[in-house]
Formats: C-alpha cells, sequence, structure tokens
C-alpha cells in the first residue's frame, strides 16, 4: 500500500506507533520518578534532548549523500514524526510553558516558532508537490528567469512582426502599456499561493478589451500573445509554490540551530547549577 | 511544456549547492550559458573559451547554445562574443546557511554578553536568568544574589566545569536559613533507627524554585507517600487507620475548665447564667483560629465569676505564736527600734501576748516545729530581733538559703521594710502591733500578730513566686522532718480554699523531669500549644466557614458527661488524663471527606517537616541613626 510522496502506509504508522510508545514510556518513566520524590523533568529532559538531537541529524545526513544511511526521504518521514514527539515531549517537561526566565522564554519562543515554521512545511512538503504536477508546467526552479525570459522575448518578437505585418501599432502599444508589466518577472505571487484564478482574468481582461480594434490578422497574433500569457500563467504557479517550498527553510533551519544552541546552554546551566 | 526540453543535450546541468546564482536570472533575464564562477564573479562575459588547436583557435560554444559561432575566435584567441559581466548573487542555500550562522551566532552573542554584562553590575540582561524567585527568597537573596543558593555561581568556568561532576549543593545552601526539628535531609526530618534503611532526602525534590512569586512546591500524592510508608492506602476512605483512642486530646490542658460542670451546672445555675457565653465562640477566639482555637484570656472568660475569689486568699509569712519566755534582750532592742522613753526589761513573769500557732511558712525557713513552743522559742525571737534591727534581710536570707536561685527579690517584692519593723519591734515588746489602717489595695501589710500578703488580683506576681517556691522547695530531696514542713507550707500556700496559691484550682501541677532524671513540678500558667503532633495540621477557620459558627464545634466535639475531668489534675502526670470531649473517630471526618465529596490528601492533615524554622535574622537591617550633620 503506497500513499503519495511514496511513503508506505505502514512504515509512517510504524514510525508513528514508535514514536508514541516512546512517548508512553518516557510518561510513565516520569510518574514513577515523581512517585518517587525524584525530579521528572530530568527524564523527560534527556529523552528531549536525544530526540532533538537525532532529528537535528536530518540536517548533516543531508550533507553525507555518499553514505548508505537510508533514503533521504525516510529520514524526512523520521525528522517529522520526531518533530512532533518532541513537541509532546517539549510539554511533557515544561508542562506547556517553558520557565518564567529570560533564557527559558527564549528558549520555549524559539522552539514553539520551529516547531510551527516546520509544521507549516510539512503541510506544503504534502501538498504543494501534488499541485505543482497538475498544473501542466512542471519546470525546474532555478530555470524559472530563462523560463520567463524566454516567453518575454517570444511575446516580443510576435508584437514586432505583428507591427511589420499588419502595419498597425495598436498590439504593440497596448502590449507596451499593459501586458509588458506582465511578462517581466513573476506575478500574482500571492494569488498564486491561495490558488486564486486572478492572473487569468487580468490577461483575459487586457486580450479582450483589445480585441475589439484588431483586425483578422492582428487577432491571431493577440491568439498567441493571451497563449503565451498562460504558459507565463502556470510558471508563476511554479514559482510562488516552488518558492514557499524553497523558502520555508529559510525561518525553520536557522531557528532550529537557535533552538539547539540554546539547548546545549540549558544543558550546560542544568548540570552546573542543578544536577 | 515540451517534454524533451530539460534533454541532456538541450538544457545544462542546474547545480543549486553552488553558492552563486547568474545575475542576469536575478533580474528575470536571459541567464548566460556558463553561469557565475566559483569565486562570485562573472563566467558569462564571454559565449565560450576557445581552444588552441593546431595553431588556430577554435569556438567551443557548446552544441545546446547553438555550437561554434559564425565570427570564430579572435586572433589573439578572445571570444568574440562579449557581454558585459553581470553581478552574481548567492544561492538559497548560501543565504540558508548564513542566517543559521547569524541565529546560532546571535544566542552564542547573547550567551557571551550576559556573562560579561550581569544585570547585577549594569548590564541589561541575563541568559543564565532562571526566572523570578519567589517573594521571600528574592528579599533574603538581595545582597548575595545567585550564589546565596549556587555557591558556584560567577566563581569561573573552572568551578563551572567542576560542579558538572560534582552532586549539586543546593540543599546545603537551603539550611543556612532553614531548620527543622531533626536532620535536615532525612525523611520528614525525623531521627529513625540506624536499622531502618531510609533514603536522604533534598529540598529539591519537593521545593522548585524561580517560578515567581509564589513558591513552587510539590503536593505529596498518596502514591508519593506510599513510595516510602510500609503502611500503604488510598486515602482517608480507603485505608487510613482508625485514628488513636485520645485522638484529638492528647496533652492535658494547662487549665481545668470542665466544660461539663461549666455548660450542664453552672451556666444553668440563676446566679450566674447571665454571664454565661451563648455558644462556644463566647471563649474560643475562632477569628484568630488555626489548628487550635484558643480560649480567650481570663479578664474574658472567667474573670465576671472568679474574680473576687482570688483576692480574698492570703499568704501568711509570720505570725506570732505563743511565747515560753521573754529571750530578746530589751535594751537592744529599744535601741534597735529607737523607741523613745523605753523602757529596760522589767523583770516580771513573761506572759505571752499570742496564743497562736507560729505560721507553716516561718515554721519551715526556719526548719523548727511549728507547735514546739520549747524548740521554736529562741530561734523565733532570734528571728524578731534581727526583723527589728534589719527589717526584711533575715527573712532574705532565709528564703535564698533554700534554693540554688535567689527567689527572695521575686517572693518579698513590695514588701515595706519599715513596715516588717515596726512589727516586730511591737512583738520585741510582747505587744501587737496596731496597723494604722485597714489594709484594702492587696500587697504586704502587718496585723496584730501576722505578717500577711494579699493578692492584688490574678496572675499576681508575688503570689506566683510563692506558688512556684512551694513547689520547689517541697520537691527537693532532704531530711524527712525538713520535707514534710515544706509539704506541709505547700499544701497551706496551694490550698485552693484560703492559701495564696490557689492559682492551682485552675492552673495545672505538672511533673517535669530534666535529663538527670531529677523531677520537679512547676505550674501551667499559660495556655498551651500543642507541639506534640508536629505533623498533624487541621484549620478550623475553614471548617467553621463552612458549618456556620453556631453548632460547627459540637459536629466533633461531643462532650462526654461520664467522665471524671478534674480527677486527671489530682496527679501531676499530664499523660495520665481524659478529656471533657469524646474522642474524634475518622468516621466524623467521612461524614464530608469522602471520595465523593470532599477528597482528602495525606498532606491535607500531615505535614512533611518537622518543626520548620528560620535560622536566618529575617531582619538584617538596622535602622541607622541619623547622621550629625
Amino acid at each position: 500500500m503506497k500513499i503519495h510522496q511514496g511513503y508506505s502506509l505502514v512504515r509512517v504508522w510504524g514510525y508513528v506507533g514508535f514514536a508514541s510508545l516512546l512517548f508512553l514510556v518516557t510518561w510513565v518513566w516520569t510518574i514513577q520518578i515523581d512517585r518517587a520524590l525524584g525530579i521528572p523533568t530530568f527524564a523527560s529532559g534527556w529523552v528531549l534532548f536525544g530526540i532533538l538531537t537525532f532529528i537535528a541529524l536530518f540536517s548533516a545526513r543531508k550533507r553525507l549523500p555518499f553514505l548508505p544511511l537510508a533514503p533521504s526521504s525516510r529520514w524526512f518521514l523520521l525528522h517529522a514524526v520526531g518533530g512532533f514527539l518532541a513537541l509532546f515531549l517539549f510539554w511533557l517537561h515544561t508542562g506547556g510553558v517553558g520557565s518564567k526566565g529570560f533564557y527559558g522564554q527564549v528558549l520555549t519562543a524559539l522552539f514553539y516558532i520551529t516547531s510551527i515554521s516546520g509544521m507549516v512545511g510539512l503541510a506544503m512538503e504534502k501538498f504543494y508537490p501534488r499541485q505543482l504536477t497538475c498544473s501542466g508546467a512542471e519546470v525546474i526552479y532555478e530555470r524559472i528567469p530563462g523560463e520567463i525570459a524566454e516567453i518575454r522575448e517570444e511575446v516580443e518578437s510576435q508584437v514586432l512582426k505583428c507591427t511589420e505585418e499588419t502595419g498597425s501599432s495598436t498590439l504593440a502599444e497596448h502590449y507596451l502599456e499593459t501586458l509588458n508589466w506582465y511578462f517581466q518577472k513573476p506575478r500574482f505571487f500571492m494569488n498564486n499561493v491561495f490558488g486564486s484564478h486572478l492572473s487569468q482574468h487580468w490577461v483575459r481582461q487586457q486580450c479582450m478589451i483589445l480585441e475589439r480594434f484588431l483586425d483578422e490578422k492582428e487577432r491571431g497574433y493577440l491568439d498567441r500573445v493571451f497563449m503565451l500569457a498562460e504558459k507565463k500563467r502556470k510558471i508563476d504557479f511554479q514559482y510562488a509554490l516552488q518558492t514557499l517550498l524553497k523558502t520555508w527553510l529559510l525561518v525553520h533551519i536557522p531557528l532550529a540551530g537557535a533552538v539547539m544552541a540554546m539547548v546545549f546552554w540549558h544543558l550546560i546551566l542544568i548540570l552546573v547549577f542543578f544536577v | 511544456m515540451e517534454e524533451n526540453k530539460f534533454g541532456h543535450d538541450q538544457s545544462q546541468y542546474e547545480r543549486p549547492n553552488l553558492p552563486y546564482r547568474c545575475g542576469r536570472a536575478s533580474l528575470w533575464q536571459t541567464p548566460c550559458n556558463q553561469g557565475p564562477e566559483a569565486d562570485g564573479t562573472c563566467g558569462g562575459v564571454r559565449e565560450c573559451t576557445p581552444f588552441l588547436k593546431n595553431d588556430r583557435w577554435e569556438c567551443r560554444r557548446d552544441k545546446r547554445f547553438g555550437g561554434p559561432c559564425e565570427d570564430g575566435p579572435g586572433p589573439g584567441g578572445e571570444c568574440s562574443i562579449q557581454r558585459p559581466p553581470c553581478a552574481p548573487r548567492s544561492t538559497l542555500r548560501v543565504i540558508r546557511g548564513r542566517l543559521v550562522v547569524l541565529a546560532v551566532g546571535a544566542i552564542l552573542a547573547l550567551i557571551g554578553s550576559s556573562l560579561v554584562l550581569d544585570p547585577r553590575f549594569g548590564g541589561v540582561i541575563s541568559i543564565s536568568d532562571a526566572g523570578p524567585l519567589s517573594k521571600s527568597h528574592a528579599k533574603f537573596t538581595e545582597k548575595e544574589g545567585c550564589s546565596a543558593c549556587h555557591g558556584v555561581h560567577g566563581k569561573g568556568p573552572v568551578a563551572w566545569i567542576k560542579a558538572v561532576f560534582d552532586n549539586s549543593d543546593l540543599s546545603i545552601h537551603c539550611v543556612n536559613c532553614h531548620s527543622f526539628g531533626g536532620p535536615s535531609f532525612k525523611a520528614h526530618n525525623a531521627s529513625l533507627s540506624p536499622d531502618r534503611k531510609v533514603q536522604d532526602t533534598q529540598c529539591i525534590m519537593c521545593h522548585r524554585e524561580h517560578s515567581g512569586p509564589t513558591m513552587s512546591t510539590r503536593f505529596l500524592t498518596p502514591e508519593q507517600c506510599n513510595s516510602c510508608h510500609k503502611n500503604q492506602f488510598e486515602s482517608l476512605e480507603h485505608g487510613h487507620p482508625e485514628f488513636s483512642e485520645k485522638f484529638p486530646y492528647f496533652s492535658r490542658n494547662s487549665v481545668k475548665f470542665d466544660h461539663s460542670s461549666h455548660l450542664k451546672k453552672h451556666f444553668d445555675n440563676p446566679k450566674f447564667s447571665d454571664k454565661a457565653p451563648g455558644a462556644c465562640s463566647g471563649c474560643h477566639m475562632i477569628t484568630l483560629s488555626d489548628q487550635e482555637i484558643r480560649p480567650e484570656g481570663y479578664e474574658v472568660v472567667c474573670a465576671s465569676c472568679h474574680d473576687s475569689q482570688i483576692k480574698k486568699k492570703e499568704l501568711i509569712l509570720l505570725r506570732l505564736p505563743e511565747l515560753a519566755q521573754d529571750l530578746i534582750d530589751r535594751k537592744s532592742l529599744v535601741q534597735a527600734c529607737n523607741f523613745p522613753g523605753s523602757h529596760a526589761k522589767v523583770e516580771e513573769e513573761f506572759l505571752s501576748i499570742s496564743t497562736e500557732q507560729l505560721a507553716l511558712v516561718t515554721a519551715f525557713l526556719l526548719n523548727i516545729p511549728e507547735d514546739d513552743l520549747e524548740t521554736y522559742d529562741q530561734p523565733l525571737q532570734d528571728l524578731i530581733f534581727s526583723m527589728a534591727e534589719d527589717s526584711y534581710a533575715p527573712f532574705a536570707e532565709l528564703i535564698d538559703g533554700q534554693s540554688e536561685n535567689s527567689m527572695s527579690e521575686n517572693l518579698l517584692a513590695s514588701l515595706n521594710p519599715e513596715v516588717l519593723k515596726r512589727a516586730a519591734c511591737s512583738w520585741g515588746l510582747n505587744q501587737e502591733y496596731e496597723p494604722p489602717a485597714e489594709a484594702r489595695f492587696g500587697g504586704w501589710y502587718a496585723d496584730m500578730l501576722e505578717i500577711r500578703y494579699k493578692p492584688a488580683g490574678h496572675a499576681d506576681p508575688v503570689a506566683k513566686s510563692w506558688v512556684e517556691f512551694a513547689l520547689a522547695v517541697s520537691t527537693k530531696q532532704g531530711e524527712e522532718d525538713r520535707a514534710s514542713r515544706a509539704i506541709a507550707m505547700r499544701e497551706q500556700i496551694l490550698s485552693v480554699k484560703d492559701g495564696v496559691g490557689g492559682c492551682v484550682k485552675c492552673h495545672a501541677v505538672t511533673e517535669v523531669k530534666n535529663s538527670k532524671g531529677d523531677s520537679r513540678l512547676v505550674v501551667e500558667w499559660n495556655y498551651k500549644n500543642d507541639d506534640e503532633r508536629p505533623y498533624m495540621r487541621y484549620k478550623h477557620d475553614n471548617h467553621i466557614e463552612i458549618l456556620g459558627t453556631k453548632r460547627s464545634c459540637a459536629n466533633c466535639h461531643i462532650l462526654n458527661k461520664e467522665v471524671d475531668y478534674m480527677a486527671s489534675y489530682k496527679e501531676y502526670d499530664p499523660g495520665n488524663w481524659v478529656s471533657n470531649f469524646e474522642s474524634i473517630r475518622k468516621k466524623t471526618c467521612m461524614q464530608c471527606h469522602s471520595e465523593t465529596q470532599i477528597n482528602l490528601e495525606c498532606q491535607r492533615c500531615h505535614m512533611y517537616h518537622f518543626k520548620p524554622r528560620f535560622k536566618k535574622d529575617m531582619l538584617p537591617v538596622k535602622a541607622e541613626p541619623p547622621s550629625s550633620t
């Protein structure tokens, strides 16, 4: 049985089950320590530290592609499940909120923001690839500038050709006034992110306004411009979603680094002043 | 999208892991074929790098980008298609790496700066601050700061590394200020026998700091108590043993107040009924109630009925008894008394003015029989002559000779030496002493043949001192006659009917033993706090608030009419007593405290610590005198 993105359901639920079991064991352990008048936060803290270290290793794994350390997709799955486990362990460790000290609040805030960014990223990783495939114009992110430049050149050559062939500058003037803005770079970013069709309506409206002033030949060129605008719209969509898929890590990974730095500081303080 | 557009022979291989990307592409122009150089410079200023082959320069433009160009390389080997350079931009990967370094660096900078710039020394923040202390600890550690509890604080990295491998010293710092009735780090601060293996405790097991104004203290659950206690049970309802037979009236009251006789007899008597309280709160201070509800003071509770009785009881220090012969040198006496016109001793048969017996106090002090005229004749007349000469001095000497500590100052307080001297002079001349007026206001006075003391009222210090003196000397080991005289004096002083020490009608007399095993009798003058159950806690005020002030007491404290309450006070052993009230049973509490109503966990009724106290001076800062400017 397979689910989207190639994850085996059995594997997914296996990891979730293992994480749940680990959480339950830690929980019971803390209860037993608490009953024996020990300090249960030590137990939950060490387990949480282990999990955080493990999920941080995902970043190291990506830098070591030559080592046979299981496929990256499995690491990603483990990272996601481990992230949720870390969140529950954090609640167990802190009782929901961190300490009232400055460093505890910084650590808590960083941890929550990192967790939320991770969950947002996971949701995007889950839903956006399907939408990108279904859009019908898959393109490598790094090539989008070239694709847009190529479309723009094609549009401009069609407009020049139209002017030369028909002797009318109506299409060219209209292009310079309106459509030129659209073809310069990706547009309607947020609309594409939220799946709006505003860009399509905008292009169609610009063409419809112009259509009544054009003769038959010019309309043929306008149709080709419209087709290129449609292609550009799909690339804009690719650009918007792929940008989000790449840039959420600009939040998640630096914050995760800050969390780990704070965790090590927390550990030092506890070992020096409390244990 | 064209299917073969990304074919290996139609497009270049993208390397997003390289640090730079084409500057033209970043401006949404057509990117160049070569892309940026590894050092971040533009690689697209020329189309290709011509190759010298057989002395001819050949164009090496890739097939994907149109193959060799028409113009070919120049004679010097330069590409014929030149472009102005772009400004390559960093890739997302590099930006991400920089952000990681920035974020981690910011945290490290924060840690570093806070170690250098501690807020206490003018810094802004402290990254080591674990949170605000509780109000009390914040105040008392204000001067010392973190090192008040964390010994390693401010001692440098070497001490920190050492602390990692050493056990925490937090609890040791706690007992710098806190103390207990037993060992600090033993369970319940109890000194258990060595054969009982009980794990040592640490303060941080239950007490947590840095949680804000209120100290975070673990409230022990029954499971936690059960982890050490062998007698394990779930709650008061399930498994808790029955309360002990005497619960909660373990120790004898210091004041003998018979609730039965007062409630059922005296308060119903029409003579006193108008003075009787309407409810328990008439005598007990429920407004200040906690574990105990103390009774109000004597003036509120007892004075209205008993005050007049106190003033009727008197002490007879000295009574001129019948004398067999006049043994006092008249000339010396007249000289000592400075009587003008008195004559020398008249040689005629002596007839004693008194036919009374010697007072028991004097008999004890002189250690002579009070009824043997032959024996006491000489020492008593010597005493009278000494009194005529030195007033109270011979008495003070006799009293101080009875005990190790000087008691005469308290026993003879406010005794007018003139009165004593005048009475002695009269008796030396075999005359009665005529007082100038009746003694109405209490205190020492001489009257005909006696030196008396009349207490001014409740808690009279002289009367109390005589009671303590009588008890002290009567328990001392000594010769039989002397002991019997001490006991006779004690019985007279402590006589409930007319003795000045009738205080013991209400105040209990208890036998206490010192560390050597010697016992002595003491009067329990004051209300006694119940400290025999240091691990028990009960809040009367909460219960009264819920049950109401009228009948709430009688819900639990049921009068036991059968017992002889006062019989317990005939002996001096405080452990051997019965209360006026029936002991409280577990079922009484369970009327409300059950699992379905108000549940009870161990710490609601039992305290963990044994006699917790503070060691530290709570107000170390004393007011400074105003500066003299």
